[in-house]
């Protein structure tokens, strides 16, 4: 009974991980680059929900599509008019670039919507069954993962941007040959990835209290859900989620909620070394 | 582009004067009293290190409205020294350095938080500048034997202990308790100082634990509260933890009698962020403004700052705001009774501080930090603030969390 | 540049620094003290992010565990210089079993889990409250002496490991290793097919790296001494370091030097005159830096740039 609930627990938990890594590994798989401000990204999308919904009474689940949509654009803009100029570089050049726009984003937070920690506070209850409790924000959090990881799949497959997103993933050069214009594509990838911090922002903003303080952990968060699940892979971005939230909730279980974290970066750790690939399996992003 | 002879020089003369702009601190050295003050206004305490700067503006207005301080018969104007440490520790013992050294202000204020003030007390202790702490009240900040060092808030011992005992009088049923501590300085040592002090008052610990910084989640702990049945659940943290315990504590189906949080219903944004979520936490309080002190300085009685306070920030100051106005009040206070700026006169007026203020008594211990007193214990009721205890303020009764 | 302008300009640079007390109040010291103790960081980050290629982020594990082993043998008696050769040693000797395992991994992957490391080791120190405090953090005796004593006795060692790591760095630099490390960072699989060891190799420049971040972490703990598992294991220096190397041109001999005395003067004007933007003013100079100047410092022709400038001094004075 206890186990089922700390089960519980994990998955929803899980959930919420996979949301905020999904357009992170989307982006790392298909523009190789380490994106530092997708923390920033995701409490952006928190704050704009909390303002919507204190200013003018929206709710979250109905500002989410515009929060989205404002990220996606300054993703997009971000990623045309600056990033693009060096993203052949190696890792660490795009990634200090990217941790100063952070620096950049952070800061404008910070002044103009102050550190201090905010919640829309619509509590939306939760479910019972036999005893198991699961909390309705967590679910909607949950369907929210595998709409995206299920939408993105099928643009991907499906339309002729998403065709491109791979092909451009697949051999830059050759897509580019073939008429591609990889520029616009690296931008609409990194919105893409922006739009989800922004849908995932939307649902944290019932969830956790929104600060920029917490861009940060959001981040590290990320990191350790990509590796678990297949670096650069979205599925994987899924899977690890999930995988980290039941090792976590286990772990907090048994060795005191002083430890959960440090089993969920060792197993980072060990994953890297062992099985670089991730619990998926999938190399860089199919 | 082509730069021009005159765009050329007219850039470079611009550059000299920003140059010498760094290099002149605004000179004429002892018409101002210059007091420093590293802040954290980025990083993870910058909504603590905003509250300091509001309340320490509003005090130097009106210490400047006024002439300035008396010092020895001259009327000084004061000038406060500013930087934002970041919240990291290596910088505010840089800062500290600069401000002593190279702004040569007369008197510190220390940042937010134990451990950085604790950094910067290394630092004024060793230049023997007067350190005026506001917000740490752990006894391991104050037991190093530093001269320099001077703290407004009471030892967290006295409140653990209190705290116990009125809820053991109110819920006589009370037996199980429930701790769960955010694992950094100051919320550590208050659950460790309730744990202790409930079970030396013969209570059942029967969930003891820290979380880490950087939690996320704490589902894992919630539900082992859960399945230990506590009639009473204390949580330490920041804000932000508190407030996802409490609503996670809500998604997890936990109840019980009493909900304690440190130092979460204190703070304005714990109910704001809580919404109904808050009602029935219970919470003991450095200070509240429901008191009636009446002493010296710009603020001769508690509903004179609060007046004040309420106008200019439309909301009700928190203890933070208090203890931080009222160290700058006590400051005052040594130097006007030193009648001179000379650091070690003033830190032995410091230490002889014994006045009232609008924040209550202040008098240092021999270790520097203010002595115990009754601490008003608090609950939120109606998503507002009720004082429990002490009797003479007490704005409404206890109830029990349904 | 040839190699003797090189140690000519470094040697003036130790000088400036060194002499601080001479001419400048105690800030300046301290200023000079810090300068020293990244550039310490920074020369040490480049022998495996800049000679060899690999996106190490770990520097700040190293720089926290060299702070903890020094500051736990310090307050068990340990003499503080000795304090600092044990934290020395105890990180060599963690470096190269874990640089063992991790520098299998390329790319991505090593950056991960170097910084993953930091996270990690944060994380233990913070739990494991009996022997490193916890989240209290950690008292040290301090140096006894005046302001001026004890800011002129840690001058005096971080710019020691300064000029000791800058000296590893010239040695790596000339010597088979630096040419190994070379050839790693062109091309690893050539390299290995051509006969170099390039797992010794690596390994070996990675203790090098991590070494005297432990020297330096343990100084630090003494200088200022109180330690906490959040400002030594800190996520923003681990970044900082590579930032600062990169800025003055990573791979050089001389730009981890060049790199961090420019950033941190720039950071410090930014500190002492905006009080709310000054992290967004430095996030604007790091992106303007990678666009504009990917290279780094060093890398810029500044004969061409001096010509560019002369010819259009000469044509101002032909119109003139």
């Amino acid at each position: 009974m206890q186990y089922l609930q700390v089960l519980a627990n994990g998955i929803v938990l899980g959930a919420l991980y996979a949301c905020l890594a999904v357009g992170f590994s989307l982006v790392w798989g298909v523009l190789n680059v380490i994106n530092m401000l997708h923390g920033s990204f995701i409490i952006l999308g928190g704050y704009l929900t909390f303002f919507a919904w204190q200013n003018f009474g929206i709710h979250p689940l109905l500002a989410l599509p515009f929060v989205a949509a404002i990220l996606y654009g300054i993703g997009y803009v971000t990623q045309l008019l600056v990033i693009n100029r060096v993203v052949s570089q190696p890792v660490l050049t795009t990634l200090t670039l990217t941790f100063g726009l952070d620096l950049i984003l952070y800061n404008y937070m910070t002044v103009f919507y102050t550190a201090t920690p905010r919640r829309v506070t619509l509590d939306l209850g939760h479910v019972e069954l036999g005893g198991i409790f699961m909390p309705v924000d967590r679910l909607f959090g949950m369907v929210l993962a595998l709409a995206l990881t299920g939408m993105l799949y099928v643009l991907l497959r499906g339309s002729r941007i998403g065709r491109a997103i791979v092909a451009v993933r697949m051999d830059g050069a050759a897509a580019a040959l073939m008429g591609i214009r990889i520029n616009r594509i690296y931008a609409i990838t990194f919105g893409i990835g922006a739009l989800m911090a922004g849908a995932a922002g939307a649902i944290f903003s019932m969830v956790f209290p929104i600060t920029s303080n917490l861009t940060g952990d959001f981040l590290g968060k990320a990191f350790v859900v990509c590796v678990i699940g297949g670096l650069g892979s979205v599925p994987g971005a899924l899977v690890g989620g999930l995988a980290l939230g039941i090792i976590e909730s286990f772990a907090g279980q048994f060795f005191g909620p002083q430890h959960a974290l440090t089993v969920g970066f060792l197993l980072m750790l060990v994953l890297l070394v062992v099985k670089p690939t991730g619990l998926t399996g999938i190399k860089g992003y199919e | 582009m082509v730069i021009t002879l005159d765009k050329l020089s007219r850039l470079m003369v611009a550059t000299g004067f920003v140059a010498i702009g760094f290099a002149a601190s605004p000179g004429n050295a002892q018409d101002t009293i210059k007091i420093g003050a590293p802040l954290a206004l980025t990083g993870g305490l910058a909504d603590e290190g905003h509250k300091q700067v509001v309340v320490w503006d509003m005090w130097l207005a009106k210490v400047n409205g006024a002439g300035g301080i008396n010092v020895g018969g001259k009327k000084m104007k004061v000038e406060i020294v500013k930087y934002d440490y970041q919240t990291n520790g290596t910088r505010a013992g840089q800062l500290a350095e600069k401000l002593v050294t190279d702004d040569k202000v007369n008197f510190v204020l220390a940042p937010f938080g134990s451990g950085h003030t604790k950094i910067v007390a290394a630092v004024a202790e060793r230049y023997q500048v007067p350190l005026l702490a506001c917000a740490s009240s752990s006894e391991s900040v104050f037991n190093q034997g530093l001269k320099y060092l001077f703290g407004t808030l009471s030892p967290n011992g006295g409140v653990t202990t209190a705290v116990v005992k009125y809820f053991k009088v109110q819920v006589p049923t009370l037996k199980r308790v429930a701790v769960l501590g955010r694992d950094d300085v100051f919320p550590k040592s208050m659950a460790q100082g309730i744990s202790e002090a409930a079970k030396a008052q013969g209570l059942d610990v029967v969930y003891d634990q820290y979380y880490a910084v950087g939690t996320m989640d704490h589902s894992a702990s919630v539900s082992a509260i859960k399945a230990a049945r506590p009639d009473w659940i204390y949580v330490t943290g920041y804000t932000q933890d508190l407030i996802l315990v409490r609503k996670q504590m809500a998604d997890l189906g936990v109840k019980a009698p009493i909900v304690s949080m440190m130092t979460g219903p204190a703070y304005k944004e714990f109910t704001d962020g809580l919404g109904n979520l808050a009602n029935g936490v219970t919470s003991s309080n450095w200070w509240h403004h429901a008191t009636t002190y009446k002493g010296v300085g710009v603020w001769p009685s508690t509903q004179d700052f609060y007046k004040e306070f309420v106008a200019k920030n439309k909301h009700d100051p928190d203890y933070v705001h208090a203890s931080c106005a009222a160290a700058t009040v006590v400051l005052q206070d040594a130097i006007e009774r030193a009648g001179t700026l000379d650091k070690a006169k003033v830190r032995d007026a410091l230490a002889k501080t014994d006045i009232t203020t609008f924040y209550g008594p202040v008098k240092f211990s021999p270790n520097g930090m203010n002595q115990e007193r009754d601490l008003p214990i608090i609950q939120v009721q109606d998503k507002t603030i009720k004082v429990l205890n002490p009797p003479e303020i007490k704005s409404a009764d206890f109830q029990v969390m349904k | 540049m040839t190699p003797t302008t090189r140690y000519l300009i470094f040697a003036l640079w130790v000088i400036v620094l060194a002499s601080t007390p001479l001419w400048a109040g105690n800030y300046f010291v301290r200023m000079a003290i810090t300068i020293a103790m990244f550039s310490a960081l920074t020369l040490s980050w480049n022998l495996i992010g800049g000679f060899t290629g690999y996106p190490s982020l770990s520097t700040a594990a190293f720089f926290g565990l060299g702070c903890y082993v020094g500051a736990l043998s310090q307050r068990a008696g340990v003499p503080m210089i000795l304090a600092w050769v044990a934290a020395t040693v105890f990180v060599a000797v963690l470096a190269a079993v874990f640089g063992a395992i991790i520098l299998r991994l390329r790319g991505h992957y090593f950056a991960i889990g170097s910084i993953g490391l930091v996270e990690v080791l944060r994380l233990v120190t913070s739990s494991w409250g009996s022997l490193t405090g916890g989240g209290d953090g950690l008292n040290v005796p301090l140096v006894q002496g005046g302001p001026n004593v004890v800011a002129q006795t840690f001058l005096a060692a971080m710019v020691t490991i300064m000029v000791i790591v800058f000296v590893v760095t010239v040695l790596v630099d000339r010597g088979r290793l630096g040419f190994g490390l070379r050839c790693i960072q062109q091309n690893e699989d050539a390299a290995d097919m051509v006969g170099v060891d390039t797992t010794r190799y690596k390994v070996i420049a990675y203790t090098l790296s991590a070494m005297f971040c432990g020297t330096v972490g343990a100084a630090y703990a003494s200088w200022t001494g109180y330690i906490d598992p959040t400002d030594t294991f800190s996520i923003l220096m681990t970044i900082k370091v590579p930032v600062m190397c990169l800025l003055g041109g990573a791979g050089t001999v001389l730009g981890p030097v060049v790199g961090t005395g420019v950033y941190m003067i720039l950071e410090e004007i930014l500190w002492a005159n905006f009080l709310d933007y000054n992290r967004a003013i430095l996030g604007a100079v790091t992106v303007l830096l990678i666009l504009f100047l990917p290279g780094g410092l060093l890398r810029i022709s500044y004969k061409t740039v001096l010509a560019q400038l002369a010819a259009r001094f000469n044509r101002l004075g032909a119109a003139a």
